[in-house]
């Protein structure tokens, strides 16, 4: 085995630092003053996350003693058990805030769509990365590694969990770009999500947003057939978007898709969470109200305020300066995850840490974009902060994976 | 391979800068949250987490002239009810716990559901304490359920003086937007001085901080007290009335209908007022009895009706003493002059005359309340042109004029002039025959109780015109006292001469007169002047107006009985029992009490058009 100490301990301390600063949250939001509103389950919240914590800095380091080979090898086995968990999930499932996503495995609860996650990138990567190049003509090979992505994406959404949903599909345009979709295609494909959300605002910005990404493509990739149907396909998203809130969605429906941009629109209603969100945070101020001294947070103005609103107590009572250690910390940990697969050799290696980057990534903008009201509030946790088990486990492991790649990284070769 | 590696750079770098570029708007729009628009959202969280709370003044306290709390406020219990929080199935248990039926405590449960399901309203007020123990107790069985303490207005002397204090009822949607001070719900004054000093009595409400969660629990007090108020007690009131006298007064009335007005002819203070039947406005305060204040809403003996200062009825003989001063003024009579009484005074009919035959000067023609002698002297004022004379200087004596009285609902009487009579019965359309009556009372002439005490009042108190009031001063909360200074005013025209003629008509009607049966007080000198008020339905309503001592009054006292008959016997074994009361302190006199609970009404005369009491 390599020795520990070459183990990438700028990212295994960011880590750790985000670990920290959730359990700070988790103890305030559950532990504080507000406790009372509390039922006794939740209460416990903090003390289970501490143990997991505990639990999932052992493992990580316990992980080291693998070589990547094993996870390499087993990928595919992982994914099948994966679908099994996920199908079992789907006929024995427990309920919990309208997801069906939990199973009961004796005591604990397993949220068997993050063991998906990681299954999910590991048997993509294996995949795509024993065929090279993905090309026009090799289309079979994305469809298949899309399909593979697809599927668990399916029970996802069959479980009502449309947040994890969205990660999953992120990881369509991420993984195939990495192994070699051309520049202008992955554009093309991550394209109309951001003409949607543009559009949400205003259809003109959405407009202009068609036709620089239509130029952005054909200067990257000067193909006129490309930039043709990126047009025709901004354009489509555009007016579809536009025909559905005027036309086709009823009042309250819309209500909840822009109820971000106009929380006021149904205050007591869509626009609640918003409106008590933003009023955490912008009450925080620079410094914040002080530990367990937020009253939106300490008043139960929060829904969910250990899981998906738990950057609301971080920013009422430690205020900018700290949310602002928080998304540097992430940007922090992104960066070097990035720069880590720069620098292996082994495609593998390349995609997993890319996948768990992209992943981590979407989980981070979608959280705190929806506690920020930058976009609608989609119910995602926050990685390694918000409280949850199974979360923040399977996220250790991902990240255990990444660390253990790198320690392994001169060994890759010899799996050629 | 070196374009793979070129690639793979050119991607991470491109990742990066994509993941720098949403952190860096992520930043920003925190920092606009946080930093730029701070100020905002830390409004709209003390907004959320800060309720406005008021907090109830106790009501001023009502006292007698002599210091006697009348009035003050009793500590009630009420359960009230959030209806989010409530889960009707509790509506069994709850019932249970009040002692109530299920289907009051639906009811009711529905009627706080209309006026808000997010505010905490009263459920039910003035529960006994057991049940409010019982509801405590079992609070954890019955989310949404609170309670509340608040006071009730509470009477512990011995009288019940309903007319005077009034009565408290929530204030409606029509209060609530007359003033900004009341709220839905508040109790407020509807009727007598709670009504008149509604202003004064009410107090300002405090102000209180509740830090509350999202749930609209209170969490207690907000820390930061600086901006609570507390609140300001209601002022205090004293009041002119000697709680003893009212209490003697009141016992007289009981079973009997009418008004009584005792009042300092001097000063205009009050020192009892009954109407009876009188209500209980002990039953009004707390919880209302519903078949209770339908009884007395809708009784044909009208308990709420208010006979001291708001019946109108012609003042019959007790207008006499008037018209002698009027007539002295207007120099139609002398106190000398003589007119003869036949029997009858024959002014196109014959208006008949009780008094006996002879020859009447004023007086004698008031102690025997001669009619032909006053009708005479209305004749000459009305063929001489000098009825609206006659009518303006009536008024100076109280008379047809509003009342200023600190209650409401006092009746202003009528005192006709040419315009009245015209508006009344067309222009030219009314003669001689219509007016002659006024002379004696009777006709169109009509007055409260308290007017004819405020006319003898002038009478005796030298010619001053005096404001009849019931407040003697306000005690603030912060111990300030403001005398409710009473106001006298000359009326120019009375010369001493006309009113010490009068008097002593008025002395020798309780000497020789009417009042020789039971007017007099042993000791006392009295005065007095009885009067009959026709009454088409039954028996003649009896009115009687006295003074005493005669020399120096200190008091005057003006019963008015309806369908009581005869005066003689009726009104005026009541003055001469408050006069003693009030001059001597003690009745001795226990017969006549026990006469005058035992009264039964007889008629006077059944065939009289005209009474010469």
């Amino acid at each position: 085995m390599n020795n520990l100490r070459n183990l990438n301990w700028s990212i295994f301390g960011a880590w750790i630092v985000l670990a920290i600063i959730g359990l700070v949250a988790i103890y305030s939001a559950t532990q504080g003053p507000v406790s009372e509103f509390l039922p006794d389950y939740i209460q416990n919240n903090f003390a289970k996350q501490l143990l997991w914590v505990a639990l999932a800095i052992v493992f990580v380091l316990c992980f080291q003693f693998f070589t990547p080979r094993s996870y390499m090898q087993l990928s595919y086995l992982f994914y099948a058990i994966g679908i099994v968990l996920m199908i079992c999930t789907f006929l024995f499932g427990t309920e919990i805030n309208g997801a069906k996503s939990w199973l009961r495995i004796g005591f604990f609860n397993l949220q068997s769509s993050e063991i998906m996650k990681i299954a999910t990138i590991l048997a993509t990567a294996q995949y795509l990365t024993s065929r090279r190049d993905i090309t026009a003509e090799n289309i079979r090979y994305a469809l298949t590694a899309v399909a593979m992505i697809l599927v668990p994406t399916i029970f996802v959404i069959l479980q009502n969990d449309f947040g994890t949903a969205i990660v999953f599909l992120a990881l369509i345009p991420v993984m195939l770009f990495w192994s070699g979709l051309p520049y202008g295609v992955s554009i093309y494909i991550v394209s109309p999500a951001f003409i949607l959300y543009l559009t949400v605002f205003d259809w003109k910005l959405g407009a202009i947003a068609t036709i620089l990404i239509s130029f952005l493509i054909f200067m990257v990739q000067k193909r006129v057939w490309l930039t043709v149907t990126s047009l025709i396909t901004g354009i489509i998203t555009v007016v579809g978007v536009n025909v559905a809130l005027t036309d086709i969605l009823q009042p309250h429906q819309i209500a909840r898709i822009t109820a971000f941009t106009n929380p006021a629109f149904d205050p007591t209603g869509a626009g609640w969470n918003v409106i008590q969100a933003k009023t955490a945070i912008g009450s925080g101020g620079l410094l914040g109200k002080g530990f367990m001294e937020g009253t939106q947070t300490q008043l139960k103005f929060l829904p969910e305020q250990w899981t998906d609103f738990i950057s609301c107590v971080i920013g009422e009572e430690f205020g900018f300066m700290g949310l602002g250690l928080l998304v540097v910390t992430f940007l922090f940990l992104f960066l070097r995850l990035l720069k880590q697969a720069g620098n292996h050799k082994h495609p593998f290696a390349q995609l997993v840490t890319v996948s768990v980057t992209a992943v981590f990534f979407i989980h981070f903008v979608v959280n705190i974009g929806s506690a920020t009201a930058l976009l609608p509030v989609i119910g995602i946790p926050l990685p390694f902060v918000s409280y949850g088990g199974s979360a923040f486990l399977t996220n250790s492991l991902m990240l255990a994976i990444c660390l253990n790649m790198d320690l392994y990284k001169r060994d890759f070769s010899i799996y050629r | 391979m070196n374009n793979s590696s070129n690639r793979i750079r050119t991607s991470i770098f491109a990742l990066q800068a994509i993941m720098v570029l949403i952190c860096l708007v992520v930043l920003g729009r925190i920092f606009y949250l946080q930093i730029i628009q701070y100020e905002v959202y830390d409004e709209l969280g003390d907004k959320n987490s800060i309720r406005q709370e008021y907090v109830d003044a106790a009501r001023g306290l009502i006292y007698d002239r002599n210091g006697t709390l009348l009035v003050d406020n009793q500590p009630i219990y009420s359960v009230t009810i959030t209806p989010l929080n409530f889960d009707t199935e509790n509506i069994p248990l709850l019932a249970d716990l009040l002692g109530e039926s299920d289907s009051l405590v639906t009811e009711l449960v529905n009627d706080a559901k209309r006026y808000s399901r997010f505010r905490t309203s009263k459920l039910i007020t003035d529960v006994d304490f057991k049940v409010f123990s019982l509801i405590q107790e079992n609070l954890w069985q019955l989310p949404g359920i609170g309670h509340q303490i608040d006071s009730k207005r509470n009477y512990p002397a011995p009288i019940t003086a309903s007319h005077i204090f009034g009565y408290l009822r929530e204030a409606d949607e029509n209060d609530y937007k007359q003033t900004q001070s009341i709220r839905l719900g508040d109790k407020i004054g509807k009727s007598g001085l709670e009504l008149y000093y509604q202003d004064n009595l009410k107090g300002d409400l405090g102000i209180n901080y509740l830090k509350v969660n999202a749930l609209g629990q209170s969490l207690g007090k907000y820390t930061e007290q600086k901006i609570a108020k507390p609140p300001v007690q209601g002022d205090n009131l004293i009041t002119t009335i000697d709680a003893d006298l009212q209490a003697f007064a009141e016992k007289l009335m009981k079973g009997k209908s009418g008004g009584i007005v005792a009042m300092n002819p001097h000063t205009g203070e009050i020192l009892a007022l009954v109407s009876s039947p009188e209500y209980e406005v002990k039953k009004l305060a707390g919880r209302i009895d519903k078949e209770y204040w339908q009884f007395i809403n809708s009784d044909s003996t009208r308990p709420l009706f208010n006979r001291a200062i708001s019946s109108r009825q012609p003042p019959g003989s007790t207008f006499k003493p008037l018209m002698g001063i009027i007539g002295l003024h207007l120099g139609i009579v002398t106190p000398e002059t003589e007119i003869y009484n036949s029997g009858y005074y024959i002014r196109g009919r014959p208006y008949k005359d009780l008094a006996d035959p002879g020859l009447y000067d004023m007086e004698s023609a008031i102690a025997h309340s001669s009619n032909t002698y006053f009708l005479s002297v209305m004749d000459k004022i009305a063929t001489s042109g000098k009825l609206n004379t006659w009518s303006k200087l009536a008024k100076d004596f109280g008379l047809g004029v509003p009342n200023d009285i600190d209650l409401p609902s006092a009746n202003r009487g009528i005192l006709p002039d040419s315009t009245y009579l015209d508006n009344r019965f067309g222009k030219n359309k009314w003669g001689l025959g219509d007016v002659l009556n006024f002379g004696i009372g009777q006709g169109l002439v009509s007055a409260s109780p308290l007017q004819i005490a405020q006319m003898t009042s002038s009478i005796v108190n030298g010619g001053y015109k005096i404001e009849p009031h019931l407040l003697r001063a306000v005690v603030r909360a912060d111990g300030s006292i403001e005398q409710n200074n009473s106001t006298k005013e000359k009326i120019d025209w009375v010369k001493d001469e006309y009113l010490n003629t009068v008097k002593k008509g008025m002395r020798r009607n309780v000497l020789e007169g009417s009042g020789k049966f039971y007017a007099a007080v042993p000791e006392i000198e009295v005065s007095g002047k009885t009067g009959t008020a026709q009454n088409p339905f039954g028996f003649s309503h009896g009115w009687y107006t006295s003074f005493a001592p005669s020399q120096s009054p200190e008091i005057v006292v003006t019963v008015f009985l309806e369908n009581a008959g005869w005066a003689s016997i009726s009104a005026v074994p009541i003055a001469s029992l408050i006069l003693e009361k009030y001059l001597k302190g003690e009745v001795e006199r226990q017969w006549l009490v026990n006469y005058v609970l035992n009264f039964v009404p007889k008629e006077d005369n059944s065939e009289a058009s005209v009474s010469n009491e």
